[in-house]
């Protein structure tokens, strides 16, 4: 039984990581398509990149939606977190499943949705409407990230903070806001790659303008599959490691440095 | 001439459920509190309303002849150790007792130097920048302490602190906090469900039950003298026996199992029905009945001996009887036997409700 869960799991890890090993190689192909293996190797692909303001504009343009998305989710997640998870309220439920929605529905059919209505509003094709369309979106992810670790977090270390004489702002600012904010970055960065992954919206709405980076790939793909877009693939791979792999460097350093310099209190009781 | 924490009139209603009927309570200045009662019985209630976490549906708190009910708990100086501990997972030991000081504006340096002091005094010297998850059960319940404390605070309220902790890190715990407590002198609720932790540690013991207050007194006072049945069953092993008053002046009573029993009437008319209190280890057992205590037969059930002493039950009649002895009492007997089970007159207490 363990053997076989054991096998299972390589085979899993295996079918994670196929695409990775076929498409990182392709970035530095030599030839004029995708192609795998690839015949030769060289960097052309990644000099074609980032110096080709097709790519670069709609790369830029995502970079921008997905931050701004970010932002926008956030001002609207933490306080609605709060609210439906610790107060009770009439129409709770109804604003629960409101805040679900998004997950539910189709995302082409949010598209045409999302079209017809940015459209009235002449919001089509600029950079604020995709960004509109995104943040509804990622609101519910954002929020279900949000609220599992909201949901766990023990309510008698705010009323520890308040016996200690915090009032309640400062318990929000000295305690619960810094023991939440691994849980706000990490809903923070979900909305992020919810944005800059979206694609389906993107190509319904972006148009020339707001032009972004997967419609872009899908466009490319569909007229000359370009190996650029294995590069593209590639830098994002790397950016995610990046992201994962931050915070835990930044720990070990901060531990370092903590051990070097030991805080006033311990050198003055010793 | 006021006490230092008065409980006026206290009730406390959760929609129709009543927590709490009318606690009043008065507590001295420097004096070790305990509040002791079974699970769901209103401690925890009565030690919220106190902190200002709860809202009493009618009644007061004062603190020093002032009213506490305008007060915010961050208002209120009353430190608070949780069951949990409570303590902030981000910050560490010396941070989290300096936490208190910050919020009452001292700066970093001297925050932290009085932090540091009071970690010394809970035998912490040196832990100062560890942080929670790198601390023992035990040593966490020591930064709570000191946390709860570096404030000077006019209370201090405990609820069930040493629940979670293993029984000789407990003994150690409760020493320690009564040691702490005796140096600093403040006045201190201490919540437990456990009698023997309230027995040895308290000046005084509040005994709750069902959002009443039973009895309000000093250990021995409540171990010897409870008040009502309840508090006898509650607090250490007893036998309790029914039996009427049949003379009061010369002290008879009588038992539909045991007869006619010598007793102090304790302010118990003719005639009224009552209960006989003989704790466990004021019976002797004997082969013969003994002159000058009183005898009863008993068919010995279950014998539990833990080595120094033993734990006899059996039946008087229909009636359940429990006696500890002396380890070395008991080898000559067996489950299954009969034998004499003796006390004193003044063993003896009655216990009007
Ligand atoms: N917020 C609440 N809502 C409803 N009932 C409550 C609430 N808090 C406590 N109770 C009830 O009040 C009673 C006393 O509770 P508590 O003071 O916690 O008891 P203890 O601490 O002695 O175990 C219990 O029956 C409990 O169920
Ligand atoms: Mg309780």
């Amino acid at each position: 039984m363990n053997r076989l869960m054991r096998i299972l799991g390589v085979l899993v890890v295996i079918f994670i990581a196929a695409p990775l090993v076929i498409v990182v190689p392709m970035s530095f192909s030599d030839a004029r398509s995708l192609q795998f293996p690839p015949p030769g190797y060289w960097l052309g692909y990644y000099y074609a990149f980032f110096n080709d303001w097709g790519w670069l504009r709609p790369t830029w343009n995502s970079i921008i939606i997905a931050a701004a998305t970010m932002v926008l989710t956030m001002i609207l997640v933490v306080p609605a977190t709060f609210a439906l998870v610790r107060y009770r309220f009439y129409g709770k439920s109804v604003a629960d499943l409101m805040m679900m929605m998004p997950l539910a529905v189709p995302h082409i059919v949010m598209a045409v949705g999302y079209y017809s209505f940015l459209g009235d509003l002449r919001l089509v094709h600029t950079h604020f409407g995709v960004i509109l369309a995104h943040t509804c979106l990622a609101v519910p992810i954002a929020f279900l990230v949000l609220s599992a670790n909201l949901k766990g977090f023990d309510r008698t270390l705010e009323r520890a903070a308040q016996s200690l004489g915090a009032s309640p702002v400062r318990t929000f600012m000295h305690v619960t806001l810094p023991i939440l904010r691994p849980g706000i970055m990490i809903s923070a960065l979900f909305a992020f790659i919810q944005s800059f992954d979206e694609t389906v919206v993107a190509i319904f709405i972006s148009g020339r303008n707001a032009e972004t980076l997967p419609r872009k790939m899908f466009d490319s793909i569909r007229q000359e599959a370009d190996p650029v877009i294995a590069v593209i693939s590639t830098l994002l791979f790397a950016v995610v490691i990046l992201a994962l792999v931050a915070p835990a460097g930044w720990k070990s350093i901060r531990k370092r440095l903590r051990s070097k310099t030991p805080p006033a209190a311990i050198l003055g009781s010793q | 001439m006021n006490s230092y924490l008065e409980i006026k009139n206290i009730t406390k209603r959760f929609g129709d459920f009543t927590a709490l009927h009318e606690v009043s309570l008065a507590v001295e200045k420097g004096e070790f509190v305990t509040f002791l009662g079974p699970s769901g019985s209103g401690k925890t209630t009565t030690l919220m309303i106190i902190a200002g976490f709860e809202k009493a549906t009618s009644g007061d708190v004062l603190v020093q002849g002032q009213s506490l009910s305008g007060l915010a708990p961050y208002q209120r100086n009353i430190g608070i150790v949780f069951q949990n501990y409570a303590l902030f997972p981000h910050k560490t030991a010396a941070d989290n007792v300096y936490f208190p000081l910050q919020m009452r504006g001292y700066g970093r340096g001297e925050g932290l130097e009085k932090a540091a002091e009071m970690l010394d005094l809970v035998g912490l010297k040196g832990f100062g920048d560890r942080y929670p998850k790198e601390l023992s059960g035990g040593q966490q319940q020591r930064v709570a302490l000191a946390r709860a404390l570096v404030f000077e605070p006019s209370l201090l309220l405990l609820d069930e602190p040493l629940g979670a902790l293993d029984k000789n890190l407990r003994e150690q715990m409760q020493i320690e906090i009564k040691r702490i407590q005796r140096r600093l002198g403040v006045t201190t609720v201490f919540v437990t469900h456990d009698q023997s932790e309230a027995m040895s540690m308290s000046d005084r013991i509040v005994v709750f039950e069902q959002g009443r207050i039973q009895q309000a007194a000093s250990p021995l006072d409540v171990y010897h003298r409870p008040k009502t049945r309840f508090v006898a069953g509650f607090v250490g092993e007893s036998n309790l026996i029914p039996a009427r008053i049949t003379d009061a002046a010369a002290g008879k009573a009588d038992s539909p199992v045991l007869g006619n029993c010598e007793v102090k009437a304790n302010g118990a008319a003719d005639g009224q029905d009552v209960t006989l209190l003989i704790r466990p280890e004021h019976i002797r057992l004997s082969r013969e009945p003994v002159d000058g205590r009183k005898n009863a037969r008993m068919q010995v059930d279950t014998i539990v001996n833990y080595g120094d002493n033993a734990l006899v039950m059996g039946r008087v009649g229909d009636l359940n009887m429990r006696a500890r002895v002396l380890g070395r009492d008991v080898i000559i007997l067996e489950e299954g036997d009969e034998c004499c089970i003796s006390w004193l007159p003044e063993s003896v207490f009655v216990i009007e409700q």
